[in-house]
């Protein structure tokens, strides 16, 4: 039975959705997007916004979350449903998704849902400035210099 | 070089357990097949015709002695005993097992080293230059900025999962060794008024449908390198075609929506990125360029001189440095060419023994540095010039030493059907009937500067389009064929070759390289090169000639 995964680990039956041409803000309900949809100001009224996923390696749907974070500053419930597979999750979550509708009932283990503790790039929940991680931290002692220049 | 920090040590280190465990719940049947497809593909892995094939990733094609060393013994120890040198400057193992891949991996993230996205449809390992740092005529060091995007692509999260695979070059000198013409992304990087700036170049390709690249911007400054390739990533990954993959390169993007229309799109949202988080600070970028400060060049007094005298009394050692060594930014120094293309060996082909010896002569002659260039040889980027005389023996001894860098006979070719699944035809067999044919020096040297590329299929990995001479496998009613083009150049001027005329078969094809190659003797001016030649004869003559006996 399908079952929406929390970032913070709690499994709940999923959401009812309403397809964009059927959605209203009056329904109450989320609105489900597809991955070719444009940004719309009118989503950002919704309880929720699902993005759809018709191939779990489609990676349009990355692409739009982060434009809805980035672009439109939706902070809301933002959820994967569709073709959601539990090893893309570590990407999901750094574009800005914080459910995942999946296929069983049980969470992903830890080695699959955060195989790294960290990553190189500023994302949708990384705001850090890239020269925090990339082109290495001279500051940390335990850093392999690089090879004298003078 | 660049060296590992504790964070990127951390993540490859991770990045083995991940994968570990991905293989683990495969083997286990947790995972499809088709399912651990996509995984295994972000990880450099794939299934061949006989085996799996273990793309290891070689950034930007710069490897210490130490990672050669720790190669030879990989294929020692999981393989036959030899690797291959991939077209995009990896190594390539042919045959290792499914399980043990893992324990590869592991190895090798013990000198620094991973495969991590050396296949599938994600931004894959960025090419440079052989030469960089150290070539005569730079104007930029390419390589701060390819470890930059090194960084920034490893597993992007929004970037991992493209319509299809995706290929990013970078050269800083005027001779463009980096083919970035003929790349998804290409960049040129160059100084003005004091400061690096980029020519970036979308949408250039081989494959199916070979693409020039088009010119989006000019002249970007440094800063903004990683912001504005985010806004052509993002305009792919949300426009490129993903029902149909011979049409899903950027480069048909770019064409459907016209270059112009590409490059609004891409402005539009890099007006949007511009001055975002991974804009790079003058302090990153100074930091990263350190990592590639040149090492501190011993003055070598009488280094030419020796060199001259030596050139003088061995005409075969003169000849090798004719072709296979270059200008060094450093008075002194060389840089030199061990080819991979001697007669009777795979081109790209290079044993464990051999790995060891570049290992040991680069520690020997150089800073412990070694290359891998495009066109499947290895490079010695610092050598003494009174040195090169005894490398040259000792590469003449391991079958590296063959004087044919950029001749005939320094064929590119991919493995094709002898390993390939994709394969429609054999490749290797045909570079060496070649090689034996052309392998007569005079002769060859007197053809000058020719680049002959042979593909196994239309996935072009052996750049069949880009060779002045172009060789295709193909199939007809399950026969191999070989498709012949003209006029392909990978240069500062690139041009993709125009096929010829119908197919011929494996028996044929050396006879017609021949007829090409008499008509280009024919007709030159002078010292005129093939490729000028064709260029002003056009395809006529000798398409006149190839076919006349088969009428
Ligand atoms: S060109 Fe074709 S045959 Fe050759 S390696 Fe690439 S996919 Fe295989």
């Amino acid at each position: 039975m399908p079952r929406l995964l929390r970032l913070n680990g709690e499994l709940t039956p999923p959401p009812e959705l309403l397809e964009t041409g059927q959605w209203t803000l009056e329904s109450g309900l989320g609105v489900k997007l597809a991955v070719d949809a444009e940004v719309d100001e009118r989503w950002l009224a919704a309880p929720l916004i699902a993005i759809d996923f018709p191939a779990f390696n489609d990676g349009r749907g990355l692409s739009l979350a982060v434009l809805l974070r980035t672009r439109l500053g939706y902070a809301g419930e933002l959820i994967a449903v569709g073709a959601v597979h539990e090893d893309l999750l570590h990407y999901m979550r750094r574009c800005g998704f914080n459910g995942y509708v999946l296929e069983k009932d049980a969470a992903p283990r830890e080695a699959t849902l955060h195989p790294y503790s960290d990553y190189y790039q500023a994302s949708a929940v990384e705001s850090r400035p890239a020269d925090r991680r990339m082109g290495g931290q001279p500051s940390i002692s335990s850093r392999t210099s690089p090879t004298p220049s003078s | 070089m660049y060296r590992y920090d504790s964070f990127d040590q951390q993540f490859v280190d991770e990045r083995v357990a991940h994968f570990r465990d991905q293989t683990r719940r495969y083997l286990a049947g947790e995972l499809s097949d088709d399912e651990f497809l996509q995984l295994r593909l972000r990880n450099g892995l794939y299934i061949q015709r006989l085996a799996p094939m273990l793309r290891v990733a070689v950034p930007y094609g710069t490897l210490s002695s130490r990672q050669l060393r720790m190669l030879a013994h990989i294929s020692r120890h999981y393989d036959r005993g030899y690797g291959h040198l991939s077209t995009r400057q990896n190594m390539q193992f042919n045959w290792p097992e499914l399980a043990e891949v893992p324990d590869i991996l592991a190895d090798l993230a013990t000198v620094q080293m991973h495969a991590i996205q050396t296949s599938g449809n994600c931004i894959r390992n960025v090419t440079t230059d052989e030469f960089a740092g150290v070539a005569e005529d730079e104007a930029v060091d390419p390589r701060p900025y390819c470890e930059l995007l090194r960084q920034w692509s490893t597993s992007h999260p929004e970037f991992d999962w493209l319509p299809r695979k995706f290929k990013i070059a970078v050269t800083g000198a005027a001779a463009d060794r980096a083919a970035v013409n003929v790349h998804d992304i290409g960049v040129i990087a160059r100084q003005q008024g004091g400061e690096v700036v980029f020519d970036i170049l979308a949408g250039g390709g081989l494959g199916r449908t070979p693409a020039i690249g088009a010119l989006l911007r000019e002249g970007l400054p440094a800063r903004h390198l990683l912001t504005y390739i985010e806004a052509i990533m993002r305009t792919y990954n949300r426009y490129g075609r993903r029902d149909n993959k011979y049409k899903a390169r950027i480069k048909i993007l770019v064409r459907a929506m016209t270059a112009e229309g590409f490059k609004a799109k891409v402005d539009a949202e890099w007006a949007q990125l511009k001055g975002s988080p991974s804009t790079l600070s003058e302090e990153v970028i100074g930091r990263m360029a350190a990592h590639f400060e040149p090492s501190p060049y011993p003055q070598r007094p009488g280094a030419a001189e020796a060199l001259a005298a030596q050139r003088l009394r061995n005409p075969a050692f003169n000849r090798w440095v004719r072709h296979n060594v270059s200008p060094h930014k450093q008075d002194g120094y060389a840089i030199a060419v061990l080819s991979t293309k001697e007669t009777g060996t795979p081109p790209g082909d290079v044993s464990d023994a051999q790995m060891e010896a570049v290992a040991d002569w680069a520690d020997a002659y150089g800073f412990g540095e070694v290359r891998i260039s495009h066109q499947q040889n290895f490079v010695l980027p610092d050598v003494g010039q009174e040195q090169l005389y005894s490398l040259w023996q000792a590469a003449v001894t391991h079958r590296l030493g063959t004087a044919n860098r950029g001749l005939a006979t320094d064929i590119i070719c991919c493995p094709g059907g002898d390993y390939c699944s994709l394969a429609n035809a054999k490749s290797i067999p045909v570079a060496e009937a070649l090689q034996r044919q052309l392998e007569d020096y005079d002769y060859l040297h007197d053809l000058g500067e020719l680049d002959l590329n042979i593909s196994g299929c239309m996935n072009a990995c052996g750049h069949h389009h880009v060779g002045h001479i172009g060789i295709l496998g193909v199939d007809k009613k399950g026969r191999e064929y070989y498709q012949v083009s003209i006029g392909g150049h990978s240069g500062a001027d690139a041009s993709l070759g125009q096929i010829m005329g119908p197919s011929f078969s494996r028996a044929e094809v050396p006879n017609v390289i021949s007829d090409i190659l008499d008509v280009y003797l024919a007709y030159r001016i002078e010292d005129e090169s093939f490729l000028h030649c064709f260029r002003r004869i056009g395809m006529a003559p000798f398409k006149e000639r190839a076919y006349a006996k088969a009428a």
